[in-house]
């Protein structure tokens, strides 16, 4: 983790800390990052709670049907784990570009066009077999939303064009190039709605009971990604890019190459998660399939703090949240908004520095800076 | 100590926000304090409601079909309740929590749900389920799975009809959500009812720029309405949720706003959801969700329910305070406008 | 004229781009021009509120993502304490008022607890979407409508008179707001000093300047801005408000920002310039005059700004130490 320099700590509120040396204690203060969400996080059910009570219903019967759909039953688990299968990817997404100082917020429109990509292929070539047309519709997607964000990377590095701007002007025109297509020359024939024609069986994503080969792969891909960046050349040149470019550029690091580079790798996992989408669980292309993923990326970076393993559980635990509030309508009349407000506490006490600083005084850690503004 | 005082803090602030208000729409029990408890009881019905996304109180097509099941469940005695759509891909998820609970009939609202709307019928024979404007699949229809559908078009034709009657610019402008099938239909009909009128006559139609935000951007529809206004137009036609109804409260902003200058609403008569806009509205192109959904849970009720498409009504609103400014051999052309759609002695000729 | 070029090569391309433009339209009838000149300005009103919040911030060293959630409970605020109250002037004020509390929210974890600044926005946005859902009643209409104010004199001048100088009143303090912002942080000691805290703040602190109070107070004063853009949407530019009535426009407005290199007036031209793309994307699709799905001629804006940032090289540089929490002797 990165965030263990404790030799740094602010200046926290003085008073005094448990006796050194308990083995419990030194514990906790090692694993604060483990910690602090946890407290964070009981926090955050705690707030809800009170506004759960306020609409008169019982806040233990609420989460309990809330946690009972998202975990308690096979189909339950199922869709929790397809709804945290794009945040994780879309999450790394963004975490990678946040690694050389870059603000991805576009990973919206590359999402769509890997999610594009992947029904491309999986409807024109239907009559291939899983094992050729699964690979070719995921590298498809993966370039395409790796080409979508070059675009942006290029543009910053050739012409200086910022890549926050470029990324919102781009979602919009992924969007409306999308919406074409599938309103025009790749809609389904005879269906009235906007949407490609069905991937062939071959094409769909296996489960293997309640778990989607998509999860799988995100898995993995955070686990590589967290190998890269920690113990590879090429996130030491990232780090260094991100947090000293004149460093950077002192130790012969190509600063155009790395931006291009993180920014494609950043475009193909947003990419990918557009696939598993296609892939996994749509099983087409169909305009509102894919809303506001790419966004929750930036959620889901943001409590992981850029760090790969951590978009595990953060991506777990909106997708639990996501998953139950149907449920959690269903038995309490409690608008599914409230998921909404549970995630903003969350990140809230999460990232706020207070809850180290209350629990471990001196010793709390300090939080490395995310993203230091917009860069340049 | 001061980080410990902003922690206490924290909890404060949620219940004063908390304490602020609030609603919770859901649920309601009529008649005889029945629970969904009961409804696996042959003799309590019980009907659910699953949203498009988009709230149940959107003053759109979710809360026409809302109301619908409310009057049905009010006047037969039952239960009623809602699930709110967040994320295309719960709509299987959604049906299943009604599915589960042994509900007698399951409304779905919006033309996106109509796979998983007939995937649910398979699954569940004994539920009875109606879809608004959804397509009937083409092959293997379960007979337990209604489609409401409207000819929009025919709404949107005799509103064309009276827009072109009573402009003076012969320009005519419609301000739409998202283009999809029911607003099409709309904004082709109420062209295809101009041009019958004058075959001159000018109509632009301007969509909401794609997006998530189509029928939720009354900014954009007041924009777009004062354009249209500037350029000459002086009916405006808004057709889009919430999108329309920003049209419709730009128009109501105009000067000659009710007596050269007239707007025409959509969906429902927008004199009682768009407050706002009365000073222009002439008359709203209804689709009549409210009384069709009504009409269908009653027929569930009786047991005389039957698959495939059941065509709901549609039609123009009262004119309320605006009677006077729309001359009366206008009034009967209109009506008989209506009359002749109604009877198919007259054609929209709309195609998709 | 060769500095003006280089210093403001974006601004006065855009400026050219909607010049030209407006004389097209001014060719093909008076009242187009004018019409497609007042839905640009209709369009750019809301962005140039939203961006100037960013430009406060990010010029004191603050970043600010949360404008969207920031407009959208202040339209909340405005149309329900209006609609409440029966008084537009209580509405207003309401607007104003939240819009600066979550100024203060966002000064105050940001730069007093140091909490990563984009994260706290994120927050605000997210928040604010679930709190205006969740405490969203329909059936409240406000109490009145905004009055047009005409400026003597100015409202006559052709072509540009109605469209700026006819209008309501927050459409009209805009035009106020951008040049008195100019001003001020270009040329006064406030200005001097803002921009010495977002671009050396350990100079400034140096010179004696407090930054951190600085920082909580500029921040917190910008979402003033904000509460104005807010109250703008939901009682001048329409009368109601709806979930999600902001439409993404407080993203829109951190491109804005950037694309006017962090100065109001450029940002101004640059919202208008994207409100002009946007009528003529409009207007293309009303006339019918190409044969392209709307769903593309739609993307008309994104893909000019685009070019004009490409061929302009928008190589702008944003405030040194924005993003980068205060801590008086480090650094």
């Amino acid at each position: 983790m990165a965030d263990t320099d404790v030799a740094k700590a602010r200046t926290a509120p003085t008073g005094t800390p448990p006796k050194a040396g308990n083995p419990v204690w030194e514990l906790m203060v090692r694993n604060q990052s483990i910690v602090v969400p946890i407290v964070a996080l009981v926090l955050a059910f705690s707030i809800g709670a009170f506004l759960i009570r306020t609409q008169g219903v019982n806040p233990a019967y609420a989460y309990e049907s809330l946690f009972r759909a998202a975990l308690g039953t096979p189909e339950g688990l199922l869709r929790t784990f397809q709804k945290t299968t794009p945040l994780i990817l879309t999450g790394l997404a963004v975490s990678v570009a946040f690694r050389v100082g870059l603000f991805n917020i576009g990973a919206q429109g590359q999402l769509l066009c890997g999610a594009m990509g992947a029904a491309w292929v999986g409807f024109t070539m239907k009559d291939l077999p899983g094992i050729i047309l699964i690979p070719l519709a995921t590298v498809v997607g993966v370039l395409l939303g790796a080409m979508w964000a070059s675009i942006a990377a290029l543009l910053k590095t050739s012409r200086g064009v910022h890549e926050v701007i470029s990324t919102i002007m781009l979602n919009a025109i992924a969007i409306g190039i999308m919406d074409t297509l599938v309103n025009y020359p790749l809609q389904a024939p005879g269906d009235d709605i906007a949407r490609t024609p069905e991937i062939g069986a071959g094409a769909k994503l296996p489960e293997f009971g309640v778990v989607p080969s998509g999860f799988i792969l995100a898995l993995i891909l955070a686990l590589v990604s967290a190998w890269v960046l920690k113990r590879t050349t090429t996130g030491f040149k990232f780090d260094t890019v991100g947090k000293n470019k004149h460093a950077a550029g002192y130790a012969g690091i190509g600063i155009a190459a790395t931006t291009i580079y993180a920014m494609a790798l950043s475009g193909g996992l947003a990419g990918l998660a557009g696939v598993v989408e296609t892939l996994g669980v749509v099983h087409r292309y169909e305009s509102t399939s894919n809303n506001g993923l790419g966004f929750d990326g930036v959620t889901i970076a943001l409590l992981a703090r850029a760090n790969p393993m951590g978009t595990i559980p953060a991506a777990f635990l909106v997708g639990i949240l996501r998953s139950g509030a149907a449920k959690l309508q269903f038995d309490t009349q409690i608008q599914p908004e409230i998921v909404d407000l549970l995630l903003a506490v969350t990140l809230l006490l999460v990232s706020i520095p207070i809850i180290a600083q209350v629990i471990f005084r001196k010793r709390a850690a300090s939080q490395a800076a995310l993203s230091s503004g917009w860069g340049a | 100590m001061k980080a410990k005082r902003a922690l206490a803090l924290v909890p404060v602030l949620a219940l004063a926000l908390a304490g602020c208000g609030g609603s919770s729409g859901g649920g309601n029990a009529g008649g005889g304090g029945a629970t969904d408890a009961d409804c696996a009881k042959a003799e309590v019905l019980c009907v659910g409601l699953v949203t498009d996304t988009g709230k149940v109180d959107d003053k759109s097509f979710n809360q026409s079909a809302w109301e619908g099941v409310q009057a049905a469940v009010k006047e037969l005695g039952g239960v009623s309740k809602y699930v709110e759509t967040t994320d295309t891909k719960d709509y299987g998820n959604n049906i299943k929590q009604f599915t589960d609970k042994k509900y007698d009939a399951i409304v779905t609202v919006g033309f996106l749900m109509a796979d998983a709307t007939a995937a649910a019928a398979k699954g569940s024979p004994d539920v009875k389920f109606i879809g608004v404007d959804q397509a009937q699949p083409e092959k293997d229809a379960p007979a337990n799975y209604t489609s409401l559908v409207f000819p929009e078009d025919q709404a949107g034709y005799a509103a064309g009809v009276l827009a072109a009657k009573l402009t003076k610019t012969g320009k005519l402008a419609q301000v739409l959500g998202l283009q999809i099938p029911p607003v099409e239909k709309f904004a082709k009909g109420f062209e295809a009812g101009a041009k019958s009128v004058k075959s001159d006559i000018q109509v632009t139609a301007v969509y909401h720029p794609a997006g998530t935000n189509a029928f939720t951007d009354p900014v954009w529809g007041g924009n777009e309405a004062k354009k249209a206004l500037a350029q000459g137009a002086d009916v405006v036609f808004g057709a889009g949720g919430k999108t329309g109804n920003g049209a419709l409260a730009e128009v109501a902003k105009a000067s000659g706003a009710g007596t050269s200058v007239f707007c025409i609403g959509v969906d429902t008569d927008q004199w009682n959801t768009v407050p706002e806009a009365q000073k222009c509205l002439v008359t709203s192109a209804m689709k009549n969700i409210t009384l069709g959904v009504t009409d269908l849970v009653k027929q569930v009720k009786a047991g005389s329910i039957k698959g495939g498409y059941f065509n709901g009504t549609t039609g123009l609103a009262d004119y309320h305070d605006l009677k006077g400014a729309v001359p009366a051999d206008v009034q009967t052309a209109v009506a008989d406008v209506v009359k002749g759609l109604a009877d198919g002695s007259l054609k929209t000729g709309v195609t998709l | 004229m060769e500095r003006l070029w280089e210093k403001n090569r974006v601004a006065v391309i855009l400026s050219a781009v909607v010049i030209v433009g407006m004389y097209v339209f001014w060719f093909m009838g008076k009242a187009r021009a004018e019409s497609m000149l007042t839905s640009a300005w209709g369009f750019a009103v809301p962005l140039i509120l939203a961006a100037l919040v960013g430009v406060v911030g990010e010029r004191s060293g603050v970043v600010n993502i949360g404008i969207e959630g920031q407009m959208l409970i202040s339209a909340f605020a405005a149309f329900f304490g209006a609609a409440l109250t029966g008084s537009l002037i209580i509405g207003v004020l309401l607007g104003l008022g939240a819009g600066m509390l979550l100024g203060g929210f966002l000064a105050w974890t940001a730069v007093k607890l140091r909490t990563d600044q984009i994260i706290a926005g994120v927050v605000i946005n997210i928040a604010a979407t679930g709190i205006t859902s969740f405490f969203y009643k329909q059936g409240q209409t406000l109490p009145g409508v905004f009055p047009r104010w005409e400026i003597p004199l100015l409202k006559d001048l052709p072509l540009v008179g109605k469209v700026f100088f006819a209008n309501g009143p927050f459409a009209l303090a805009t035009i106020l707001i951008v040049i008195v912002l100019n001003y001020l942080l270009f040329r006064t000691r406030w200005g001097l000093r803002t921009r010495a805290i977002g671009e050396y703040p350990q100079a400034a602190d140096t010179a004696g300047i407090d930054v951190i109070r600085m920082r909580l107070v500029n921040v917190t004063l910008a979402g003033l801005l904000a509460g104005a853009a807010g109250a703008f949407l939901s009682m001048e530019a329409s009368s109601t408000f709806e979930r999600g009535i902001t439409a993404d426009r407080g993203f829109l407005a951190l491109a804005i920002m950037i694309f006017g290199a962090w100065k109001p007036l450029q940002a101004a031209a640059a919202a208008l310039f994207f409100g002009f793309a946007q009528a003529i994307a409009s207007q293309l699709q009303a006339d019918k005059v190409v044969d392209i799905p709307q769903q593309l001629i739609n993307t008309l804006p994104y893909v000019l700004t685009l070019i004009v940032l490409a061929v302009a090289a928008g190589r702008v540089r944003a405030p040194a130490a924005e993003g980068v929490p205060f801590v008086k002797g480090q650094g």
